[in-house]
């Protein structure tokens, strides 16, 4: 029996997959992840913020574009828990 | 024509003028001045810039009308004639062409409005000087009288005493740095600066002053009572040192022995507006002798 | 004393801040919703100046090592203590080993923390507020970061009374759309009267550069009436030779993107300003997130007199109601 659940930003501000333009991007869709791993970068106030999951799984799908605008509490991502 | 604006509800800002000149900057200074002198309760700041002078206000102890009003009859009151400017002149070394504001010039080169040039380069052609050691003798043979601080604590803004035809002019970067190095020589409209810590900025970048003007540890003589050292009327010489210089000032800075060397000194606007030579040169004298 | 276990995105100690030095480049600092600022402090027993924690979008972790009053008000960050929900605007008591933590944002943008007796941090140049630009005041100049220690003052003036809440209807509530009073004035004789009028009909989107020194819109192009660059401004339209920027006031670089400077800003500078935000609206600029939409709305000198008046009354009948 496998549990989608969601993470959420705390925060607004722009989001980036990648942790700088010229690097991979953290996850990919289907990537495996433990709880603390980081997923996502929201960018405000000139500081980047690291999004993490807390919960180990799998990665669904990412409901953001990068570099999209998001709001804070605003869904990222679903990782599947198995 | 002057223009007296409120800036919201604890602000009046007043534009002498839209562009700038000596005379206009000394008329800032003499209403404000006669504003301290009142003592008004409600008068939170008093800040003298370039053309123009900012003041902010609690209106719960003074209202803005009756203040404007008082403004405007010092406006058309004061008079130059009565006005003693108490002054510092004080040697600022300067090391033009640098290797820091360097490497900071070339990391924003497509944000310059000549990438192929140096900012040093680019100023002197727009200027008409042949050479960019030319230009820098032009920026360091008169001094500056210190018309406004501000942008962060303890930028002075500095205006060179030789006559209007002879100012130099330079336009600002087309989009600001994201960094400037602290205690950058920058030039910006016809103002020259000194960056007191490192932060944004988008004047043109020549040079690094060997002292600082900003010290919040307060260790060398000049911060012992205050954590920034320019103040308005200040009279600065930049005089272009080596390297060697340069380092020797940094050792005696970082060892908290380092001083100024200045003068006390104080001048009457007409001293200045009548013959801006020669009163640079007695500046010049009485800095170095 | 109290334990920083995380810091949140941008969580500082705040006065009323360093007023009376704008002559030397020195901005004021100090608490951005003042009105939340003082009554956190009201509800508490403090002294009218005592610093607070301000925290923007995410409240701190804090594990407090000695018994201590709070109050947090401002935006609506719910906090809660050893993971049970507790309320805002309101003296809670803590007890030594108890920890302070907060959900996520639900309105608004920064919340204050006020504790009995105040965050001891040492003055500087008559404040406690944090200037981080200059690296100045505050705890040791900087946000705070996890293992941080900080210790409770002396400002206390009376014992509050623990569960006393403000009012209902004193607490101010945020959507995600604003309206910001302003002044038009400064130097917006710079502007066509097409753009003035552009200015103030334009929803504003808030840009991720928003933050203790200014927030920065975006919306259209405003334009600047044509003239001959005076002697000494720089060459772009949007310059004017350099001058003081009231806190609050708006500028528009190269016509792009409008900046209202708030209290970290840069004093004075080389682009035209064309208005200023009216001081009670400061507190609510305070309560905007990235991401959200500003209207300007322009009133006159008598009327931002009328509402500064109108949010002094307020705050006092809080002060009292807490006396």
């Amino acid at each position: 029996m496998s549990h989608e659940a969601k993470v959420i930003s705390p925060i607004p501000g722009v989001f980036y997959r990648k942790p700088s333009p010229d690097k991979e991007v953290y996850v990919n869709e289907g990537d495996s992840v433990k709880a603390g791993d980081t997923i996502a970068l929201v960018e405000v106030m000139k500081s980047f913020n690291e999004i993490k999951t807390e919960i180990s799984g799998t990665v669904g799908k990412f409901l953001i574009l990068d570099e999209d605008m998001i709001e804070a509490g605003q869904e990222i991502a679903t990782i599947i828990e198995e | 024509m002057t223009r007296y604006e409120y800036g919201g509800d604890e602000f009046i800002f007043v534009e002498l003028s839209e562009s700038m000149d000596m005379e206009t900057n000394f008329k800032a200074i003499a209403i404000t001045q006669k504003l301290r002198e009142e003592n008004i309760p409600g008068i939170l700041d008093i800040c003298p810039s370039n053309a123009s002078y900012l003041i902010r206000l609690d209106p719960d102890l003074v209202s803005h009308k009756e203040l404007i009003a008082k403004l405007k009859h010092f406006e058309e009151t004061v008079n130059l004639d009565d006005l003693e400017v108490s002054s510092r002149i004080v040697d600022v070394p300067i090391l033009f062409d640098d290797p820091w504001t360097h490497e900071t010039l070339m990391r924003f080169r497509e944000r310059h409005q000549d990438p192929n040039s140096t900012d040093l380069e680019y100023a002197a052609r727009i200027n008409n000087f042949e050479s960019k050691e030319a230009f820098i003798k032009a920026m360091t043979d008169a001094p500056y009288l210190v018309t406004m601080i501000g942008f962060v604590p303890g930028l002075p803004w500095c205006y060179q005493l030789v006559p209007q035809d002879e100012q130099i002019e330079v336009p600002k970067y087309v989009r600001p740095r994201t960094f400037t190095p602290e205690r950058a020589f920058g030039f910006g409209g016809a103002f020259s600066v000194i960056y007191p810590v490192q932060g944004a900025g988008g004047y043109q970048l020549f040079g690094i002053a060997a002292a600082p003007i900003f010290e919040k540890e307060q260790r060398n003589y000049d911060f012992k009572n205050e954590i920034t050292y320019p103040k308005q009327g200040d009279l600065f010489r930049f005089r272009s040192i080596t390297m060697d210089e340069y380092e020797s000032i940094r050792k005696e800075v970082e060892a908290g022995t380092f001083r100024y060397q200045m003068k006390e000194f104080s001048f009457k606007p007409k001293e200045v507006l009548e013959d801006p030579k020669k009163f640079a040169d007695d500046v010049l004298r009485r800095l170095y002798t | 004393m109290i334990k920083v276990i995380q810091p949140g995105i941008e969580t500082t100690v705040q006065d009323i801040g360093r007023i009376g030095h704008y002559e030397m480049g020195m901005p004021p600092s100090g608490a951005m919703d003042k009105y939340s600022f003082h009554v956190a402090n009201y509800i508490v027993g403090n002294e009218e100046n005592a610093a607070v924690l301000e925290a923007t979008y995410m409240g701190p972790e804090l594990k407090f090592e000695e018994d201590a009053v709070i109050a947090i008000t401002g935006g609506e960050i719910p906090p809660k203590i050893n993971g049970e929900k507790v309320g805002t605007w309101e003296a809670i008591a803590v007890k030594a080993g108890d920890t302070l933590s907060f959900d996520f944002v639900k309105m608004g943008a920064r919340i204050y923390i006020a504790i009995a007796g105040g965050i001891d941090v040492p003055i500087l140049i008559e404040s406690r507020s944090t200037y981080t630009l200059c690296a100045i005041g505050g705890f040791e100049g900087r946000a705070l970061k996890a293992g941080d220690v900080l210790k409770i003052g002396q400002q206390k003036e009376k014992e509050a009374e623990i569960g006393k809440r403000v009012e209902e209807n004193f607490i101010p509530k945020y959507g995600k759309m604003h309206e910001i009073r302003i002044v038009m004035g400064l130097c917006s004789y710079r502007l066509t009267e097409a753009s003035k009028r552009k200015f103030l009909e334009i929803d504003w989107l808030v840009t991720p550069e928003a933050n203790r020194v200014g927030y920065r819109f975006k919306g259209e192009r405003l334009d600047f009436v044509e003239r001959e660059q005076p002697f000494g401004a720089g060459s772009n339209p949007s310059n004017v030779v350099d001058l003081g920027y009231p806190i609050g006031s708006i500028q528009v670089p190269d016509g792009v993107e409008p900046i209202a400077l708030l209290n970290d800003a840069v004093t004075g500078g080389g682009y035209a300003t064309i208005a200023t935000i009216i001081s009670s609206d400061l507190n609510k600029m305070a309560q905007v997130k990235t991401g959200e939409k500003v209207r300007f709305v322009a009133v006159d000198i008598d009327e931002a007199l009328r509402i500064r008046k109108e949010t002094k009354d307020r705050l006092q009948e809080i002060k009292q109601k807490f006396a």
